[in-house]
């Protein structure tokens, strides 16, 4: 029951994942006044890339970084329940709890950083420096949100911090809502954090070595990983979901806000971001967490 | 055992030794560890003084954990602190030796004078009787004790601001007594704070702050440095800094024990690891190492899973003593220290990764390194035995709760709820271990097969330089192993800049240059000329005689 609930999740996670890649590419696509590819472009591609005879590997560290990275953002969807109630599409989410999906975030990127490293590509290393560089910055914010709202809930547990809001956690508390979204957005690789991948520059990034089925493997990774971690920020600030439907609109509507801020924003340098998130969500958040919490203590 | 001196002459001296579980948890951390560091020590040459020394500082390390008062435990910090000395003298250079007496005389001294301070108030030296003689100081007498206790424990652990000898000795050391000096020695420190924390006084909300203030400035000090056992140095402060931290709120001695024992494991293993390396290779250098995976796979792996517990990442150990600690913060509402521990260890991952990046992947930066071979089975024996512990502690995370709410009820804490051996549940959430391994594993071999059979071949690159390097061909003299100078770019940033350009040693430089001010000026008085003395010790003579009469 439970494995036929996972693979359910997986397939998901798959579709929506691909369709909300092939959407994102055809609204950045009308902010930048031309029609993007179809919808079901980057799934094709996927596809291709499954199939294409060679592919380079370096060795088996190298070789078995996009499947750790591939596993971890399967560990982190099924870590994540999709419904704030019921028993179906919860996953493995009661064996676990927020701070362990924190951790499962930044499992596969590193699993990935050493498949980099192993490939020996500089401007791989390049990219994974300046996401670890990036990356303490950007989760700042958003444990200090997360911590005011498990507090808040009183749990640590997912599920739990869904269906406890009678207000969405994001209309009660903007400021630890505000605060966590500009962190989100680095996370969904979006403008202007997004110098990790830095998409216009060809040869940078930590995926410039991987060709292939590796590259496929990647692409799906990525589109899994978003859905996974769009659920989760419904579920802690928009209520989670009870229904198809309800996750759909509001994973879809948060996805957009997303989009359209990576798209207005030009690009921070490295040390910009960091100085940036460290000075300005940061402070949000932790006011956000001293008025939220002043009554507690 | 109770040994009353009164019957030798000194009257209100009663010395207590005696098994606790606390004790024994500490000796058995002193016991693993002098087993697994031995088991390396055949592949050098080490004299037999070294052999005797590292007997004698191993039984001072049981007197301090068995003592049940003050005296003793005193005694055990000063052999200790002396024999570390002599072992250290075989391989530290002379300022990095000065540093070390002075800071571990320091700390012996304020150790001393606290521990008088506390037997003035009731002539006890007994920890039972330490809360009362507390209770009895002054004001004034008992802040004095606080300071001055802290001031000698903060120094063995090396908390930031007394961390000078530290990182030096621990660069210095004999590649093989450094595993020991940061699994064991440093211990020492947790258990002298935990032992003040549950008989004496708990300063709670100065320890969190001072450890989270540690374990930031440690880490970003850790991120710059280019010698490995540095970046090991400061990541051994950093993560006693999350010992210290969960040590000052309430609940927190579960996760300060896991911690520690966590801490234990993994220092081992890394230093044990790092020492191989250098063993074969000869460097001890970022910058000069690197492109070892293939040529070292078995210390790659080891490594790898001595990083993974080091993050804190699951599935292995290192999650369940993480989560411990978060969750008793969160439950006592330390809600800014858990945020600022939670920053520190995200900013843990740059020279984690850094520390794997730098000696095994990327590109080798000599040729002389392209001919290594794998190190020997006395270095890798006892990675894997620690491998197998962290791998354990992570699929049965609460297979040590029992033992540890022994500890506690015999310190009169609130007990750990468990439920199962892989269920570690604490007020806000729960984890099972082995489901996240579990499912890791599972996850991981099903993509891996499913991956392997799709048609389509991958093709082994041979040739290290035949990568995608914007349409040129790299060769032997072009730069590749880039990365292992990364974290440079946080210069450039405000407050981490800050910490990263000030050392605490223009304080100690200040100090040092005031102290020779100040001799020079005494030595103008006092010349050493012989006429002096005399005429010091007639003077000196008239005093004593004067009260002699009176």
């Amino acid at each position: 029951m439970i494995l036929l609930d996972l693979l359910l999740m997986f397939v998901v996670a798959y579709t929506f994942g691909f369709l909300y890649y092939g959407l994102y590419r055809n609204i950045t696509a009308r902010f930048q006044r031309r029609f993007g590819p179809p919808v079901y472009q980057s799934f094709v591609d996927s596809i291709k890339f499954f199939l294409k005879k060679d592919s380079t590997s370096h060795g088996w560290m190298f070789y078995l970084a996009p499947i750790i990275m591939m596993s971890g953002a399967v560990m982190t969807l099924f870590f994540i329940p999709f419904f704030n109630n019921g028993d179906s599409f919860k996953g493995l989410s009661e064996y676990g709890n927020l701070f362990l999906v924190l951790y499962l975030l930044v499992l596969g990127p590193l699993g990935n950083a050493l498949g980099v490293g192993a490939g020996g590509n500089p401007f791989g290393a390049m990219g994974i420096t300046r996401g670890l560089t990036r990356l303490f910055a950007m989760e700042m914010p958003f444990y200090i949100s997360l911590i005011a709202i498990m507090v808040l809930s009183g749990s640590a547990d997912i599920a739990t911090i869904a269906s406890s809001q009678t207000t969405f956690n994001a209309f009660a508390y903007p400021l630890l809502f505000i605060g966590a979204l500009f962190s989100f957005i680095g996370m969904m690789g979006q403008s202007p954090f997004d110098i990790v991948g830095a998409p216009v520059e060809v040869y940078s990034g930590p995926a410039s070595e991987f060709s292939g089925k590796f590259l496929a493997l990647l692409m799906s990774q990525s589109a899994i990983f978003t859905f996974a971690k769009l659920v989760l920020m419904v579920n802690l600030f928009l209520g989670g979901a009870s229904g198809f439907l309800e996750l759909v609109v509001k994973t879809f509507v948060l996805f957009l806000f997303v989009i359209s801020f990576g798209s207005l924003y030009g690009r921070f340098k490295t040390p910009q971001s960091v100085d940036f998130l460290l000075k300005v969500p940061t402070a949000i958040s932790v006011v956000g967490l001293i008025l939220a919490t002043w009554h507690m203590s | 055992m109770i040994l009353d001196l009164t019957t030798l002459g000194l009257t209100n001296i009663v010395l207590s030794l005696k098994e606790t579980y606390l004790a024994d948890f500490f000796a058995m951390l002193i016991t693993f560890s002098f087993m697994i560091v031995t088991f390396s020590m055949k592949k050098y040459e080490l004299s037999k003084g070294f052999y005797a020394l590292l007997v004698l500082l191993t039984s001072s390390l049981y007197l301090i954990v068995y003592a049940q008062d003050y005296l003793l435990f005193f005694i055990g910090w000063e052999v200790m602190s002396i024999s570390t000395y002599f072992l250290l003298s075989f391989s530290l250079s002379k300022e990095a030796l000065h540093k070390y007496i002075l800071f571990a005389m320091g700390s012996a001294l304020s150790l001393f004078v606290a521990i008088l301070i506390l037997y003035s108030a009731n002539h006890s030296f007994l920890y039972v009787d330490a809360k009362e003689s507390f209770e009895k100081l002054s004001d004034m007498a008992s802040i004095v004790f606080v300071a001055l206790m802290l001031f000698a424990i903060f120094i063995k652990i090396g908390t930031i601001g007394f961390h000078y000898w530290l990182v030096d000795a621990y660069e210095e050391s004999h590649d093989i007594f450094t595993p020991f000096l940061s699994a064991v020695l440093s211990k020492m420190g947790i258990y002298a704070l935990i032992i003040l924390v549950s008989y004496v006084v708990n300063p709670a909300y100065l320890l969190a702050v001072i450890g989270v203030i540690t374990s930031i400035i440690a880490t970003f000090k850790a991120i710059d440095e280019d010698s490995i056992k540095r970046v090991l140095a400061y990541s051994s402060i950093a993560q006693l800094g999350y010992i210290v931290t969960v040590l000052g709120v309430a609940d927190g001695m579960g996760g300060a024990l896991y911690h520690s024992l966590i801490h234990t494991a993994v220092k081992l293993l890394l230093f044990i690891n790092v020492a191989g390396i250098i063993y074969v290779t000869g460097k001890s250098k970022f910058s000069e190492l690197g492109g070892l995976i293939y040529k070292t796979p078995q210390s790659f792996v080891l490594l790898l899973i001595g990083i993974i517990t080091l993050a804190g990442m699951p599935p292995l150990g290192g999650f369940s003593s993480k989560f411990m600690i978060y969750s008793s913060l969160l439950d006592s509402k330390h809600l800014l220290i858990l945020s600022a521990v939670m920053f520190s260890s995200a900013s843990a991952f740059l020279y984690i990764y850094k520390l794997i990046y730098g000696i095994y992947l990327g590109h080798p930066t000599n040729k002389r390194l392209e001919s290594t071979k794998e190190v020997s089975l006395s270095f890798l024996v006892p990675q894997y035995i620690l491998a197998i512990v962290v791998i354990v502690l992570g699929s049965f995370p609460a297979m040590i709760i029992p033992y540890f709410n022994k500890i506690l009820s015999e310190l009169h804490l609130t007990q750990i709820p468990y439920e199962n051996m892989a269920t570690l549940i604490t007020p806000f959430a729960k984890f099972n271990g082995l489901v996240v391994m579990g499912a890791f594993y599972a996850i991981f071999i099903i993509i891996l097969l499913v991956f392997s059979r799709i048609n389509s071949k991958a093709k082994d690159v041979k040739n290290r330089f035949d990568i995608a390097y914007c349409g040129e061909v790299p060769n032997q003299s072009t730069h590749l192993h880039y990365g292992y100078s990364m974290g440079k770019e946080l210069k450039r940033v405000g407050f981490i800049g800050v910490i990263l350009k000030n050392s605490v040693k223009y304080f100690y430089d200040f100090i040092a240059k005031q102290t020779l001010l100040l001799s020079e000026v005494v030595r103008k008085i006092y010349s050493g000329d012989l006429s002096l003395n005399f005429n010091i010790a007639i003077i000196f003579l008239i005093i004593l005689l004067m009260g002699v009469l009176k």
